[in-house]
């Protein structure tokens, strides 16, 4: 018979727990009498003279690097255990990335669709094949049309529990390195919350459809935007910014939701894209694009593969100088966000007196009212940002100069005012007047009080 | 036991500066770390390794991705099931084991749990009931024993607070898992079976068997204020009676868990989102600026099951396929359950500004409540056309508009199918505004039944009752059948 390999123990790793000494059928180990001078702990002490080598007291130990068996004769005291344990069966290689594809998608007439449904086949054609979701109204449907059309894709949807566990299934297959999303609304988007930080903190990629209803508390379902303050300065807890997108239109529903894939993997973190309850319910033309999107697989996840075992998903930093050295490495990013992706679409604004500005529902009645007044010879125009987090005030700086009166139109409380103002504030913008149009509730404002406000505004002016 | 599983170095605890490098975080004799050791080995034992996600908890063990050499995942306070679940789905090859304390899996993360234990998908739950919170500094843990003395429970646990769960039984009766053990660490025997179950686990999941979940009952030397082997006897001679060993469910299943790779092929997934190469004929001679200049507004109002969305819906798409602008705006949430349902519809030459129709240029209603309602709103020199077989007194508007009373519902009984009636109503709209010709209706309505090929004819046949009862084509027949 093949003698067993018999323990021996690195003082310096063992705690002196003694968990092994009972576990020895033999009595070949004692609680040894001497401080341990790096540990300032007692090692046991071995005298295996009786040892059978059973192996009772290394499975009793819980070190990994405490008791250990003898593969071969040696003198341990004098190896250091990288050696010891001799080479590794399976060595780390360096992660790398399986690339992805950019496919050719023909030509197609016109879709007529819903906003929700586009911003799903936004997200097929983005690689978007795992869905979790909560059913909330007024952003079901978008979830419904994937959960009917992700199993003949071979994809996956799950219906989570909550809202908590669905940002924390993204979590997982973002984690994975592959595209995912949610559709939600806004209380279930403040469940989402302590999942989003930790997201941004792990440098997650995900992206989030939150079609924004009437609150606070449960409110209504009626359209509002009263979770722009939420999604641009309130993304959980910590440090957060997100790219945050403001669709118009079904058309853009789909288009910002493939951007939002694109731009949520280039910058490891999660962008969320908000609309009214009725960009997402309103139907209309949705023109599909030219190419789809085969995703790879990044280098930095966590796939479950031996070209991606060496690597991390995690938000934890307890040194406090790593914490910070990662806040600025995040904050660094939010920068670049800032520099490249301002976006904002400019209607008639060349050599506007008053800009209304707005975004979602109320933008397209803004973009009404601008155009009722040009008719009676005002020089209106409209700012409509289409990125809410970077605001774009690269766009706004040049056309200020003419600029006497900007007019707000939101469903809410000036949640997008209070954007526009810290904007200002932080370029040193010397700030026009700023006036708004407000409706709450589920009540968009009407191109007729726009129109009734740009003139009211209009006579103090002149 | 030569693990390889345990990194050579613990670069992530401390940098693996100093001893850090090669010891672990816990306490002396913390049962942790003999769980950990059974992990390592199952991992080694099954050579999976390269496949492997270990998603740590929230908790004692929340450093775990200190010591496994293989692909690490730290998760959010409770909810390590369910970012385990979207490991699994992403890549089914993997083999994930979520890894909880009692205060992650049975406090803050009890759907997260009991929801993944549902699903049944194969994953591995390693559950660490030591009976108190370690991280936080011995509070109160769901499993805290009656009279057990916590920091949150000074005084010992009473009644108040609830008595110990029992989660290997909790899980053990759900239908998803096939397995549900609970171990412990206490002595020889124990820690022998602690082994074999969660290497058991593991092999369920590696073989796309099952969920399987493995309570470990685990000293906290530090938190219970003992030795480690006066702990290892109070698990044995006070938690033992509450919490009793051995398997809750072993329950055979034949290997089912398999996902195919996604599909990302073009054609495959134009079809399924309806899109279609086929240009569509247009029929309008050009907008009809008659109705309204550059924007027409229109409202359908009716009850549920009236068909009010899916006209507005025709009406959308037969705009947009003139090359129009056009939108629908549905009434949904719990208006649109059961009682009302109405929809606003713009048709625009070039763009859709407001999409909402407070005053519509058209009304459609298709009962009394909503003609009286919504009737008022209508602009002046608007159209309303109403249902005359269920609206028998309409009321009367003094602002200008015209108005039709159309027997929608009777054509499309006497049709022998009521649910056309909306179709009845289009046949009306068009003959009463003209605002689309009828062929491009007729195009709209075939796009939308194109799978339903059959259903054609009784539709073409109600729009064309709606023009001919415009036209007074249409005898009302002298007892209603309503
Ligand atoms: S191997 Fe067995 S006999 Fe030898 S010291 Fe360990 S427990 Fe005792
Ligand atoms: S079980 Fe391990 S750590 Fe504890 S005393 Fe024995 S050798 Fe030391
Ligand atoms: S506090 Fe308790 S559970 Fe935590 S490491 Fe220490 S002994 Fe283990």
């Amino acid at each position: 018979m093949k003698s067993r390999p018999k323990p021996y123990v690195f003082p310096e790793y063992c705690k002196g727990c003694g968990r092994c000494i009972d576990s020895c059928p033999k009595g070949c180990i004692t609680m040894g009498k001497e401080v341990n001078p790096l540990t300032g702990l007692i090692p046991i002490e071995l005298s295996l003279d009786q040892c059978s080598g059973c192996g009772l007291c290394i499975s009793a130990c819980p070190e990994p690097f405490g008791l250990r068996a003898q593969e071969t004769e040696f003198e341990f005291e004098l190896t250091d255990p990288k050696s010891f344990n001799g080479p590794r069966p399976k060595p780390l290689v360096k992660p790398f990335a399986i690339p992805g594809e950019v496919i050719p998608f023909a030509q197609t007439e016109s879709l007529v669709t819903k906003g929700t449904y586009a911003s799903a086949i936004g997200a097929l054609l983005a690689g978007c094949r795992h869905f979790f979701g909560y059913p909330i109204t007024p952003s079901t449907e978008g979830a419904e049309l994937m959960a009917k059309l992700l199993p003949d894709l071979d994809g996956v949807f799950i219906q989570a529990v909550s809202e908590v566990a669905t940002v924390n299934m993204m979590y997982g297959c973002s984690g994975a390195g592959l595209p995912c999303m949610t559709f939600t609304s806004s209380p279930g988007f403040s469940l989402m919350l302590e999942g989003i930080s930790y997201s941004i903190g792990a440098e997650l990629p995900g992206v989030f459809v939150n079609i924004m209803r009437g609150g606070p508390g449960l409110g209504n379902l009626g359209p509002e935007q009263a979770d722009i303050k939420l999604v641009c300065r309130g993304l959980g807890h910590g440090n957060t910014h997100a790219i945050v997108l403001a669709p118009y239109t079904p058309q853009e529903m789909l288009d910002l939701t493939m951007l939002a894939f694109e731009l949520t993997f280039k910058y490891r973190n999660p962008v969320i894209i908000v609309g009214d309850g009725y960009m997402g319910q309103m139907t209309g033309r949705v023109n599909l694009p030219k190419t789809m999107i085969k995703p790879g697989i990044p280098e930095w996840a966590v796939y479950g593969d031996e070209s991606h075992r060496g690597n991390l998903i995690c938000s934890i930093e307890l040194n406090e100088a790593d914490l910070e050295r990662n806040n600025i490495h995040i904050n660094n990013k939010y920068r670049q966000m800032t520099q490249n992706e301002q976006r904002a679409d400019l209607y008639h604004c060349d050599d506007a007196e008053i800009i209304l500005m707005a975004c979602n529902t109320p933008a397209r009645m803004a973009k009404g009212a601008v155009r009722e007044l040009r008719k009676q010879g005002l020089k209106v125009g409209l700012f409509r940002p289409i990125t809410l987090w970077p605001f774009p005030i690269d766009l706004l700086k040049p056309i200020l100069s003419h600029t006497k009166q900007i007019i707000t139109v939101e469903a809410g409380n000036g949640q997008l005012e209070d954007e526009l103002r810290m904007a200002l504030s932080h370029h040193n913008l010397e700030c026009p007047s700023i006036d708004h149009v407000r409706r709450f509730g589920g009540i968009l404002p009407q191109l007729k009080e726009i129109i009734e406000k740009v003139i009211s505004v209009e006579e103090v002016l002149a | 036991m030569k693990s390889s599983i345990f990194y050579e170095k613990f670069e992530r605890h401390a940098h693996g500066e100093g001893l850090k490098a090669n010891s672990t975080h816990y306490c002396p004799g913390c049962g942790h770390g003999l769980a950990h050791k059974y992990l390592a080995e199952a991992i080694d034992e099954l050579q999976i390794q390269n496949r492997t996600v270990l998603v740590s908890p929230v908790g004692c063990s929340v450093f775990m991705y200190y010591y496994f050499d293989v692909g690490n995942t730290q998760a959010a306070h409770g909810r390590a099931p369910a970012v385990a679940l979207g490991h699994k789905v992403a890549n089914p090859e993997s083999i994930v084991i979520s890894y909880q304390g009692d205060g992650d899996l049975a406090s803050i993360g009890l759907a997260e749990i009991i929801q993944a234990a549902q699903l049944g998908i194969p994953i591995s739950v390693i559950f660490i009931n030591n009976a108190i919170y370690g991280m936080t500094g011995g509070q109160l843990a769901p499993t805290t024993l009656m009279e057990q003395k916590t920091s949150t429970s000074p005084h010992g646990r009473n009644r108040i607070m609830g008595q110990p769960l029992r989660m290997a039984e909790m899980i053990a009766q759900i239908d998803g898992p096939m397995y549900v053990e609970r171990v412990a660490l206490f002595d020889n025997k124990q820690r022998n079976h602690a082994k074999k179950a969660i290497k058991k686990g593991i092999q369920l999941q590696v073989e796309g068997r099952g969920f399987s979940f493995v309570e470990v009952l685990a000293e906290c030397p530090t938190h219970l204020k003992m030795t480690p082997q006066e702990a290892e006897i109070w698990v044995r001679d006070k938690m033992l009676p509450v919490f009793p060993l051995g398997v809750k469910k072993d329950e055979p299943r034949e290997p089912w868990f398999k996902l195919n790779k996604p599909n990302f092929d073009p054609n495959k997934l134009k079809e399924l989102v309806g899109g279609t190469s086929d240009k569509v004929a247009r029929f309008s001679p050009g907008f009809p600026h008659h109705i309204s200049p550059s924007d027409i507004s229109l409202k359908l109002a009716g009850s549920g099951g009236d068909g009010a969305q899916t006209a507005a819906m025709l009406i959308t798409r037969a705009g947009i396929n003139e090359g129009f602008d056009a939108t629908h705006i549905p009434s949904y949430g719990p208006e649109s359950r059961g009682g009302t349902s109405y929809a606003d519809v713009h048709v625009a030459e070039t763009e859709v500004l407001s999409p909402a129709s407070p005053n519509p240029n058209i009304l459609i209603a298709f009962n009394a409540p909503s003609l009286a309602k919504f009737g008022p709103h209508v602009q002046n020199g608007g159209t309303i056309i109403y249902d005359s077989s269920i609206i028998t007194a309409p009321p009367i508007f003094n602002h200008g508009t015209i108005i039709y009373g159309i027997p929608f519902t009777q054509i499309a009984m006497d049709l022998g199918k009521v649910m056309v009636k909306n179709i009845v109503a289009l046949g009306a709209l068009h003959a009463a505004t003209d605002i689309f010709p009828k062929e491009t209706f007729l195009t709209a309505i075939r796009q939308a039944l194109k799978d339903k090929c059959a259903m054609i004819p009784i539709n073409e046949e109600a729009f064309e009752w709606g023009i001919r009862a415009y036209n007074g084509e249409y005898e009302f027949p002298g007892e209603s059948v309503l």
